[in-house]
């Protein structure tokens, strides 16, 4: 019991962390169809940003802010330099310019600062752990799935109360319905980015207080899961997304732990399994948990 | 015999294209090598397995137009198997005391050891790629993406086969680069042999339309299976003589990065065209090695200038000419259109079909919303109808029940003794029900007789007992002769209308089924859309079931009609007698409540 | 009377296709003005054009005198003039509520707090069903929604680009008095309407479109009874 209370709070910590980027990628797909391939540079810029400002006094207190703040900039820049120009091209282009991105994005630290790994302080209460009723708790996977739960209370909130949060949602289910209603195409595209930004700004900063390290190519392993988790809640669904990142880190962590005990020396493959599940799951489901309907007449 | 002839003329041509870009590219390099020392053969080395790498990822994607990110995790197994059975016994037992499958044993010599590779890797591929196949959308792609995980996971920890992250070194070394020259042009005539053949082909039409090749009973799921499994086996081959070559393998060569330049290179040069592929990969690895020298060795940064190049060449490329810099154009379709001949005229007289087409009782709901409420209708053979209606009374919708995209919840379909209600669309299509979509679903990348030939090739192998005219002679019926080597999708609107038509009666259908022929023509160019259809309905001995709003042209082309309104047949009969009736009126115009 | 609305001579093109031929029309201020014409003659080209969704190839659109060719939605939505798009095209994931929200979403917050009631009095079925999912409303419902949520942003001119299509007939009588009672409200209204016979039995003036070219208008009344609307539906010499 006390293992499966922690393997829960450990799966729930990393899927938090999926949750929070596929949530940002299902938002940007819906709005223009592009799946962001360069969604985890956020989480590079975010992590050089704090090794820049730790180089010169730099705090925990207000990291967070700067990584936040650098990671909004970013995305919204990704999308005037590149996307925009490209708005109108098939999905496939439109993906393909954004993994171009993600490798000039490689380029620009390896060149600018370095290929190897720049390590700057971590919070000194991290790795801190606390017991409830004989359970013990790293405060880290707490903090993380706190924080977690309060962004996406607020991401519900700001999608259901505020003009632009309903804007966003009626431009991804119809985009010229939506400009019919006086709602500006840039500025909603724009805004989906700066969203996703915050978004991946919070997953940046849960990141990087726990490894505090900044290295060129470090967003591309987090990337490729929260895709995955994108497209199992189904590509353009937002409560999708944050399902697939949970279950996605669920899966992870539970198959670690628990498959030794269904067959011994087995715990080595947990990952391989977990992703030829995934891969199952993907022809059964082809659309993902919540099926986006994409109305075609033919 | 014809069959045979005609196979060796495509092998022919696949071999003399091919033969011309190794030509090419070997004068490059020999141009290259003869300055300088052993590092400029390695980076050639290097540049020939990448060449097959690449050639074996486009045959999967850029003939079906799905995104794989997993092909190096098979390029990764054949390495592997490359090296447990090419090791010396001695290294073997030393490097994998505990390897499995009674492996200890077993040693091959280089050409041994490349077949067992290829083997290992097309089976395992080829049971992966009918999870590939068999998803739509982005599915396959994630699917592909999943692959990349379990493979590396695998490779990292199953050490007693592969020793972990450390990897495998020892595998006998090739001497020259002769093996790698070999390997290239093989693959090379391979991948453009694979285009003139009927599954390749049939994969390039999937590629084009996935809605469309169904509909004109192309099977989605066989023809990319072919084409994945194939392409397993040049990436198992590239996989394999890079191992070779290197003399090592380790779970570092095989990454998603390592994956991405070889599509760098596919994307750069156009992935639909083999010559673009090559071009791609000569000026990438060209590119990639000048920007390695701008790095400083001595400071760890040589990694840093090739990203730099391959992003900002993808980018420019994808913001530029998203085709690639060769888009279609491709040696080998240069010579197919060179070699081009018209078949000799068959002489046949063209036959009737002898299937009534009956759809009864139809029923479709969309959520609340009725949009067949009972309708039905019947086409005798060699009969033109005619089905009208207002906006919304369900014209689209009833073709797409008949036509198998649309499942109705009520009602049967039925084509002479078959009963076609449960049948899936490419079923439906071989079993002789040809259509056309009201949005132009045409290959528009392919030439406007390669659209007819496709099609042509469906019905050689499934309508084989009727009557099948060639290309031309359908083309030429509808008007387009002198357009056969066009890219269909560069035609004018009526042309491309005319195409589809066309391409729809190379099935040599019972019936064609028409979804506004006429919609955005003028009333002249419909006035002579009436003779087209009649033409090439009588070429193929079609019935026609044939909406369209232009009551000009259905009044002239039609024996009947048939009105329908909110779901249901409102009238029937001919031009003459619907157009007298006052309820057509009232349904047209309103009434005046 | 002044000219809300102007078009002059604009030919649209979708791709190939070339949808609209040198069409022109003309809204004055106060009018309901009917555009009738068989399927692909290009009526909702034309209202799509005008509402800046197309950008014609060639020719001009003016509103209240100032040439909006081209211009983007969201600028002509804050000008005065909505479109109730062919389909409805209502936010099924939305509720009605934010549906009407989105409506007028230029409009300053007392304005659209003011509006929503306004809807609400003027909708019964809506404040009926107000925080349910569009999804879930009858065809007739969400035909009500769409237009509540275009006159969310108070538009001077208003297209309807087939409000009764898909509709019960009780449904119909709803639509067509809603018609009536904008124009009494002073709205102008350019619509498209396949029930052409009654939409010209209510409009001031009628167009009639073919194969994308105007090819016959004059007065509600006087088009009703013009031969052309017969032949142009059911087909010319048989």
């Amino acid at each position: 019991m006390t293992k499966l209370i922690q393997t829960i709070v450990d799966g729930l910590g990393v899927g938090s962390t999926y949750a929070l980027l596929a949530l940002g990628i299902s938002l940007i797909f819906g709005v223009m169809h592009l799946v962001n391939f360069a969604h985890g540079e956020l989480i590079t810029v975010g992590a050089y940003t704090s090794y820049f400002f730790f180089l010169h006094g730099g705090s925990w207190w207000w990291m967070p802010i700067a990584i936040i703040g650098s990671a909004v900039l970013a995305s919204v820049a990704t999308e005037l330099i590149a996307f925009r120009w490209v708005r109108n091209s098939s999905p496939f282009t439109l993906l393909l310019t954004s993994f171009a991105l993600e490798r000039l994005s490689h380029a620009f630290w390896q060149i600018a600062v370095s290929p190897k790994q720049r390590a700057f302080p971590k919070p000194a209460w991290v790795f801190n752990q606390f017991k409830i009723a004989s359970v013990s708790f790293e405060v880290m996977d707490v903090v993380t799935i706190v924080v977690t739960a309060l962004t996406l209370l607020l991401t519900a909130v700001i999608f259901k109360r505020t003009l632009f949060g309903i804007s966003v949602r009626g431009a991804a289910e119809d985009f010229d319905a939506a400009r019919l209603m006086g709602v500006r195409a840039n500025r909603v595209i724009s805004g989906a980015f700066a969203f996703a930004g915050v978004l991946a700004g919070v997953a940046a900063t849960l990141i990087l207080m726990r490894s505090p390290a900044a290295e060129p190519s470090m967003g591309s392993d987090w990337l490729l899961k929260a895709v995955i988790a994108a497209v199992i809640g189904g590509l353009g669904s937002f409560s999708g997304a944050v399902i697939g990142g949970l279950v996605l880190g669920l899966l992870e962590t539970l198959t670690r732990a628990y498959l030794p005990e269904v067959a011994v020396g087995w715990d080595k493959f947990s990952t391989a399994i977990v992703f030829v599940l995934i891969a199952v799951f993907f022809v059964v489901r082809p659309d993902g948990i919540f099926r986006v309907s994409h109305a075609e007449r033919v | 015999m014809t069959g045979f002839n005609a196979g060796l003329v495509r092998l022919t041509r696949s071999m003399v294209a091919s033969a011309a870009l190794v030509a090419i590219v070997a004068a490059l390099a020999m141009a290259y090598t003869s300055g300088g020392g052993a590092s400029r053969d390695s980076l050639v080395s290097e540049m020939l397995s990448n060449f097959i790498l690449v050639l074996g990822m486009q045959l999967f994607i850029g003939n079906t137009g799905v995104l794989s990110f997993g092909h190096m995790a098979f390029a990764q197994i054949a390495a592997y198997s490359t090296a447990v059975v090419g090791i010396p016994l001695v290294a073997k037992a030393k490097a994998l005391p505990d390897i499995p499958f009674g492996l200890e044993t077993v040693h091959y010599g280089p050409l041994g050891a490349t077949l067992f590779a290829i083997v290992v890797t097309v089976v395992i591929g080829g049971i992966f790629g009918i999870a590939v196949s068999r998803a739509s959308g982005l599915a396959p792609t994630m699917i592909t993406l999943a692959a990349l995980f379990v493979v590396e996971q695998l490779v990292k920890n199953w050490k007693e086969l592969t020793r972990g992250a450390g990897g495998l070194s020892g595998i006998p070394r090739l001497e020259g680069n002769g093996w790698l020259w070999g390997g290239a042009l093989l693959a090379l005539v391979i991948a453009h042999f694979f285009q003139e053949t009927r599954i390749g082909r049939f994969a390039i039409a999937t590629r084009e339309d996935e809605l469309a090749a169904p509909a004109l009973g192309i099977r989605l799921f066989s023809s990319r299976w072919a084409a994945w499994t194939v392409s397993m086996g040049l990436i198992a081959l590239g996989g394999s003589l890079r191992a070779q070559s290197l003399g090592s393998v380790n779970p570092k060569q095989f990454t998603l990065d390592s994956g991405i330049l070889i599509l760098v290179m596919l994307v750069v040069g156009g992935m639909r065209s083999i010559s673009g592929a090559v071009l791609g990969t000569v000026l990438i690895t060209a590119g990639n090695e000048l920007f390695r020298q701008l790095g400083d060795p001595q400071r760890l940064d040589i990694e840093r200038f090739p990203d730099l190049f391959l992003g900002g060449t993808m980018l420019l490329v994808m913001l530029l000419r998203p085709g690639g810099l060769l888009g279609d154009r491709d040696l080998a379709g240069w010579l197919r259109r060179l070699t081009y001949r018209r078949p000799p005229a068959t002489g046949e007289t063209p036959q009737q079909g002898v299937s009534t087409l009956v759809a009864a009782e139809i029923e479709v709901r969309f959520g609340g919303f009725v949009a067949l409420d009972g309708a039905g209708l019947t086409v005798r053979p060699g009969e033109v109808i005619g089905l009208i209606g207002p906006n919304g009374a369900g014209k689209t919708t009833l073709f797409n029940v008949i036509t198998g995209i649309v499942q109705e919840q009520g009602g049967r379909v039925t084509l002479g003794d078959q009963d076609l209600t449960e049948s899936k669309p490419v079923d439906i299509a071989r079993a002789g029900l040809a259509r056309t979509f009201q949005n132009l679903r045409l290959f528009k990348n392919l030439s406007v007789r390669e659209n007819v030939a496709l099609t042509a090739l469906v019905a050689a192998r499934h309508r084989s007992h009727r009557v099948r005219p060639d290309a031309d002679t359908l083309l030429a019926d509808a008007g387009l002769t002198e357009w056969a080597d066009r890219q269909a999708g560069t035609l004018d609107y009526g042309n491309q209308r005319r195409l589809e038509l066309a391409r729809a009666a190379a099935l040599a259908p019972d019936f064609l089924l028409l979804d506004e022929p006429t919609s955005g023509m003028s009333d002249q160019e419909s006035l002579a859309m009436v003779e087209s259809v009649r033409s090439v309905a009588a070429r193929v001995g079609a019935g026609v079931l044939v909406i369209d709003h232009d009551l000009g042209f259905i009044t002239r082309i039609s024996d009947h009609i048939v009105v329908l309104n909110e779901g249901r047949i409102l009238a029937e009969g001919t031009p003459a007698e619907v157009r007298s009736n006052p309820l057509v009126a009232a349904a047209y115009l309103g009434s005046s409540a | 009377m002044t000219h809300m609305l102007e078009v002059d001579n604009i030919t649209t093109r979708y791709g190939a296709i070339t949808a609209l031929h040198d069409a022109s029309l003309e809204v004055h201020a106060g009018e309901l003005v009917a555009l009738v014409g068989p399927n692909g003659a290009g009526k909702t080209t034309l209202l799509n054009t005008v509402a800046g969704l197309l950008r014609p190839a060639t020719g001009s659109v003016r509103f209240d005198g100032n040439d909006i060719t081209g211009t983007e939605p969201a600028r002509l939505v804050r000008a005065g003039l909505a479109l109730v798009p062919e389909h409805r095209r209502i936010f099924k994931d939305l509720t009605v509520e934010e549906n009407l929200r989105l409506g007028g979403s230029t409009a300053s917050v007392a304005d659209r707090r003011e509006r929503l009631d306004e809807a609400a009095e003027l909708f019964p079925v809506l404040r009926a069903k107000w925080t349910t999912s569009a999804g879930f409303l009858s065809g007739g419902e969400a035909q009500q929604l769409a237009v509540a949520r275009a006159l969310m942003s108070n538009p001077r001119l208003l297209l309807l680009d087939e409000p009764t299509l898909g509709l019960a007939p009780t449904m119909v009588d709803v639509v067509f008095d809603l018609l009536l009672r904008l124009r009494a409200q002073g709205r102008t209204l350019l619509v498209v309407e396949q029930n052409a016979t009654r939409a010209l039995g209510i409009a001031d003036r009628g167009y009639l479109l073919r194969t994308g070219r105007v090819i016959a208008t004059g007065t509600g009344p006087e088009l009703a009874a013009d031969a052309s609307l017969f032949d142009s539906f059911i087909g010319g010499e048989a």
